[in-house]
């Protein structure tokens, strides 16, 4: 079986059942999507397929059309994508684990909205969780980020 | 359809008795006559169907679909700020698609997501959720509400849609709808064919 994953092409031997994120982690090695629950109610495993946002954990490796973009394909050689670098400005992060998955949400918002509301950005991230309570810093950071990305276009 | 309506609503202005078992509503020509007797068990079998929650549940009026059902516990709104989007689309916002989580087949793990081809909800106007069965009928039969379709249409809709024939393959943990998608699909054709009377209620 054939995907393309962060912009490379890789070819894996897997029951079309799978799960991607079972697929993109044990066979693959890309390990930054997470896995919290595997029946899509945390958000950690979140990739994008052509642009748009899905939980890899209940996504059958099997259906998967389209390019899959992943946490480890979002910078541009050195160049952080720009919300990862209002990540690290607004230091979102505590233990990190649901970051990959809030990052990955947030890019497909971005990407349709360029300038989004508190709504839209509530509308977009209520599937992502984070045990932490990082939600504050997450909002920040989003407004950052479509700022650095005005900014850069 | 239309015409139908029309007529029925003129007689009733009139003041003379809606057609009842064997008086023809419309004495035009290719107008079916309305037979309660025959129709409405067959409304009610359509009823049960629509009024359900693998269906109504996704059929509402505001923004967000519901979980309710046996096995669900307590009515809820959906979890995760899940909403028709800001579009009208009903297939979810921006960073948030229905179709971020519900994929084309139900998710095989306890508690997983249901998943059937375009997951979405249903337009804001095509709503049966606390709806009464007079409310739903009325609105079934409308053009404007339905999708513009005829009831012919709306049984092949009902029998030939994968998202709607998900509501009798719901996966496990949920109740599916009652009956199957051809017997719904008969009970419609049927249903037409004496009329389509709706309840009073
Ligand atoms: S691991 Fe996929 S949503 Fe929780
Ligand atoms: S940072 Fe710990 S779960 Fe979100």
């Amino acid at each position: 079986m054939r995907l393309t994953v962060d912009r490379k092409q890789i070819e894996i031997n897997a029951d079309p059942d799978m799960p991607l994120l079972w697929a993109l982690r044990d066979l693959a090695g890309v390990l930054g999507p997470k896995f919290g629950c595997g029946i899509a109610a945390c958000g950690a495993c979140t990739v994008l397929i052509d642009g748009q946002p899905v939980r890899s954990c209940v996504t059958p490796v099997g259906a998967v059309e389209g390019d899959v973009v992943t946490i480890e394909g979002l910078a541009e050689g050195d160049t952080l994508h720009p919300v990862q670098q209002a990540w690290l400005e607004e230091q979102v992060a505590q233990c990190g684990y649901c970051q990959a998955g809030q990052i990955m949400s947030a890019v497909a918002l971005l990407e349709e909205i360029d300038d989004p509301t508190d709504a839209d950005i509530d509308n977009a991230m209520g599937g992502n969780l984070c045990r932490c309570g990082t939600y504050p810093k997450i909002r920040a950071a989003i407004k950052k980020a479509a700022a650095l990305k005005m900014a850069r276009a | 359809m239309r015409r139908f309506a029309l007529a029925l609503s003129l007689a009733a202005l009139s003041g003379l008795a809606v057609a009842q078992d064997d008086a023809p509503a419309d004495p035009v020509a290719g107008e079916t006559r309305v037979d309660r007797e025959t129709g409405l068990p067959h409304w009610r079998k359509i009823h049960e169907v629509f009024s359900h929650s693998r269906c109504a549940n996704c059929h509402v009026e505001d923004e967000r679909p519901r979980w309710s059902g046996a096995h669900y516990g307590a009515t809820r709104i959906h979890a995760f700020n899940v909403q028709r989007g800001g579009d009208g689309s009903g297939f979810g916002n921006p960073g948030q698609r229905c179709m971020t989580c519900h994929m084309e087949t139900n998710s095989p793990r306890p508690h997983g997501p249901p998943g059937a081809p375009h997951w979405h909800l249903a337009p804001a106007e095509m709503v049966w959720w606390e709806k009464s069965s007079a409310e739903i009928c009325a609105q079934i039969k409308d053009p404007e509400r339905n999708g513009g379709r005829t009831l012919a249409e709306v049984a092949d809709h009902v029998r030939e849609d994968a998202l709607v024939r998900w509501g009798w393959q719901p996966g496990a943990g949920r109740e599916p709808a009652p009956g199957s998608a051809e017997e719904t699909y008969e009970a419609i054709l049927a249903w037409q064919a004496a009329g389509a009377p709706c309840p009073d209620q």
